[in-house]
């Protein structure tokens, strides 16, 4: 290390207090517009990357936006559900793919995601373990909920109960993994998947009980007319699927009358996808149908237009900053003047003074530009996510 | 990776997938000439089967996992074969039922054709389905149909057409062979029910017993004045079965008692003690021995043509 850039050193690092203010100015200076750019973009793309491979979303009337991160984030509360009869209508259509969604239930914080067959090839999703759920009551866990978990092909989920004190809600179902999909980074890696009759059964639409017909039944049957059986309360019902009870579940009434909270329709051509809008243009409709892209480029234009806002105060910001860190560093000046006078009675060099200042003001600079891009790196790693777990809770 | 075949191997090969069961999926194992891999095909039940090998002829690899030896309208696959179904380009079900399991497992509906959807105004509930009530759902039966839908030989044309549409729509290049094809078998089942209509006419209202309540579509078809009992073929009836079959002559003296497969020997001589001969009308709901689809059905006929000859000289 060269004289001046030694002397340097040590005046910094004996005078840690003050280099460290001026360190972390810089750094803040530096930072805080950079790194707030590349947060709102990275999460803008990420957001907008789902949202735009989302062709169109069907559901209740109501907040879009809610049914947006819902459906696509599996976050929020759910949704107002609509009848499964909307997804055979968009199929029956021919205009569409459709891919009912039913979102309502949890298993240990992870969403259950009721769904079909056709979710897993819309995403891309491929099990890295195990296989896709064949019966009611499997299951086929995301990547990260499968290791938060810890669970593997084999082992079993229960869902959690809707409220804890909801006696006569559904009962929590003991599920069986059969299958962990391959990461995907993203909201379906914590995601459990159920067939969406699974998701029914779950809560309460669909059984299984004893035969009311078989030996041992008498117990909870009060009366057996001609076609007719009336059990009582003490029928036993199943709340878990096995190979031996699967072919005592079923589901009541129609099916069509089901809920879902949403429906993904994938059109097939441009023109499908104008003609499915225009079918649910009418005002009476109870259910609407939108683009999730437009949804969340409404809200990334709210953000970014905050993060003007914010980009401009931090400009101001960073000017005052700039400025009280020049002042700082011309008021050490006046304070070191005899300092700098001695150095020259010793036989000192304008230009060797002038160097050992300029590195002073140099190191302060560089250490504080290697912090501000190191917290870029930082942002630019963990941001996305971070901002999505705030925006969606 | 695909693997590539001289065309002479292929031909082979197709012969010898020809001859045997089709249980296994086979559809990645050949390249058609067009460079095409033939449709998988996945099927529940036998009829559906021989339509969409007749339809699609080897442009598909039909599969149907059922063993040989049960009623695939009871049958309950492993979740391993289900998987296999879910690979499948179409999944063909029968409809009105049909098949329970299908109800139970997870398909990929987009793929799945009903191929009795578009006359379900036409299908038969079934009677004695039990209504019960527990919980607070309130009463509920579970709203069961006849499902053996193909022993009507029109609705039976009409599914195949359902089954070739389901083949256009996946390979739509082959459309119009398709079409043919399900027009020469529709043609074939038009003259099926004719022979039916033949061989029931001198039946009249003469009464008739089945085994088993699965012909619900041949006797609405052809207006057949039939009670259905719950005998199975391989198994005795029990001292309560025949006395309740005697007392059920007392008012419906019927001569004939038609059987899914030929009964026990015993049995058929008792019966005949009781002036009832016993024929087979095969449902054909899985593969028989003695022939494919209207093989059987052309027996089935040939079955009541005998009844009707009966039933003529009486």
């Amino acid at each position: 290390m060269s004289g001046p850039l030694y002397l340097a050193w040590r005046y910094l690092a004996h005078h840690r207090i003050k280099t460290g203010i001026l360190v972390a100015s810089i750094t803040l200076i530096a930072f805080l517009p950079i790194g707030l750019n590349v947060l709102v973009k990275q999460s803008a793309a990420e957001l907008t990357a789902r949202a735009a491979s989302t062709p169109l979303l069907i559901g209740a009337k109501g907040s879009r936006l809610e049914l947006t991160l819902n459906s696509l984030y599996f976050e929020t509360e759910p949704p107002e559900s609509m009848p499964y009869a909307e997804a055979n209508r968009i199929a029956a259509s021919g205009l569409a793919d459709a891919i009912p969604l039913q979102i309502r239930f949890r298993a240990r914080n992870h969403p259950i995601v009721g769904t079909t067959l056709e979710y897993f090839d819309f995403r891309g999703l491929r099990p890295a373990s195990g296989r896709a759920m064949a019966v009611l009551g499997e299951c086929v866990v995301g990547h990260r909920a499968a290791r938060d978990l810890g669970v593997a092909p084999g082992d079993t989920l229960v869902s959690s109960p809707e409220t804890i004190f909801d006696l006569a809600g559904s009962y929590p179902l003991e599920m069986k993994v059969v299958g962990v999909l391959a990461p995907v980074h993203g909201p379906d890696d914590d995601a459990i998947f159920v067939d969406i009759r699974t998701a029914w059964i779950l809560q309460g639409l669909g059984h299984g009980h004893q035969d009311l017909s078989a030996r041992g039944a008498e117990a909870t049957v009060l009366s057996r007319e001609e076609g007719r059986v009336t059990a009582n309360a003490a029928v036993v019902e199943y709340n878990v699927i096995t190979t031996e009870n699967l072919e005592s579940f079923h589901f009541h009434g129609d099916v069509d009358d089901y809920p879902v909270t949403a429906v993904i329709a994938v059109p097939h051509n441009a023109r499908s996808r104008a003609l499915l809008m225009g079918r649910y243009g009418g005002t009476d409709q109870t259910v609407q149908i939108f683009r999730p892209d437009q949804v969340m480029a409404d809200l990334l234009g709210t953000i970014l237009s905050i993060q003007q806002y914010v980009v401009a105060a931090m400009l101001g910001v960073s000017v005052a900053t700039l400025a009280m860190a020049t002042l700082v560093f011309w008021l050490s000046l006046r304070l070191r003047r005899r300092e700098i006078e001695t150095l020259f009675k010793i036989g000192g060099a304008r230009s060797s003074v002038s160097a050992l200042l300029a590195s002073e003001v140099a190191l302060v600079l560089l250490l504080g530009l290697t912090l501000a891009g190191g917290l870029t790196l930082i942002v630019q790693r963990f941001g996305a996510a971070a901002i999505r777990a705030v925006l969606l809770t | 990776m695909k693997r590539r075949f001289p065309v002479r191997m292929a031909l082979g090969t197709a012969v010898v997938l020809a001859c045997s069961p089709a249980t296994e999926p086979n559809s990645n194992a050949l390249e058609l000439p067009n460079g095409n891999r033939p449709l998988a095909i996945y099927v529940v039940n036998h009829p559906l089967q021989y339509f969409a090998e007749r339809i699609g002829a080897q442009q598909v690899s039909v599969s149907f996992p059922a063993p040989g030896d049960v009623d695939p309208a009871h049958w309950s696959p492993e979740p391993e074969t289900i998987a296999a179904y879910q690979k499948a380009d179409r999944i063909l079900l029968n409809g009105a039922g049909y098949a329970r399991w299908t109800e139970r497992a997870t398909l990929p509906r987009s793929r799945c054709v009903d191929t009795a959807a578009t006359f379900r105004e036409r299908w038969i509930p079934v009677e004695d389905d039990v209504t019960h009530r527990h919980g607070p759902t309130g009463e509920h039966a579970h709203g069961r149909f006849a499902s053996n839908t193909w022993l009507d030989p029109t609705l039976a044309a009409r599914q195949v057409g359902a089954v070739a549409q389901a083949l256009s729509d996946a390979r739509p290049g082959d459309a119009s062979t398709f079409e043919t094809r399900s027009q020469e078998l529709q043609q074939a089942l038009s003259e099926l029910d004719v022979r039916l209509a033949a061989a029931t006419l001198p039946i009249g209202h003469t009464p008739l017993l089945f085994s088993h309540p699965v012909y619900h579509y041949l006797i609405r078809r052809y207006d057949l004045n039939a009670v259905s009992l719950h005998w199975e073929p391989d198994e005795a009836p029990s001292d309560h079965d025949w006395n309740a079959l005697e007392k059920l002559l007392e008012t419906h003296p019927a001569r004939w008692l038609i059987w899914e497969a030929a009964p026990l020997d015993a049995v058929a001589t008792r019966l005949r003690t009781l002036g009832i001969e016993s024929v087979v009308f095969d449902p054909s709901g899985n593969a028989s021995e003695t022939g494919d689809f209207m093989t059987v059905m052309g027996q089935n006929a040939a079955a009541l043509e005998r009844i009707a000859a009966d039933a003529g000289r009486g």
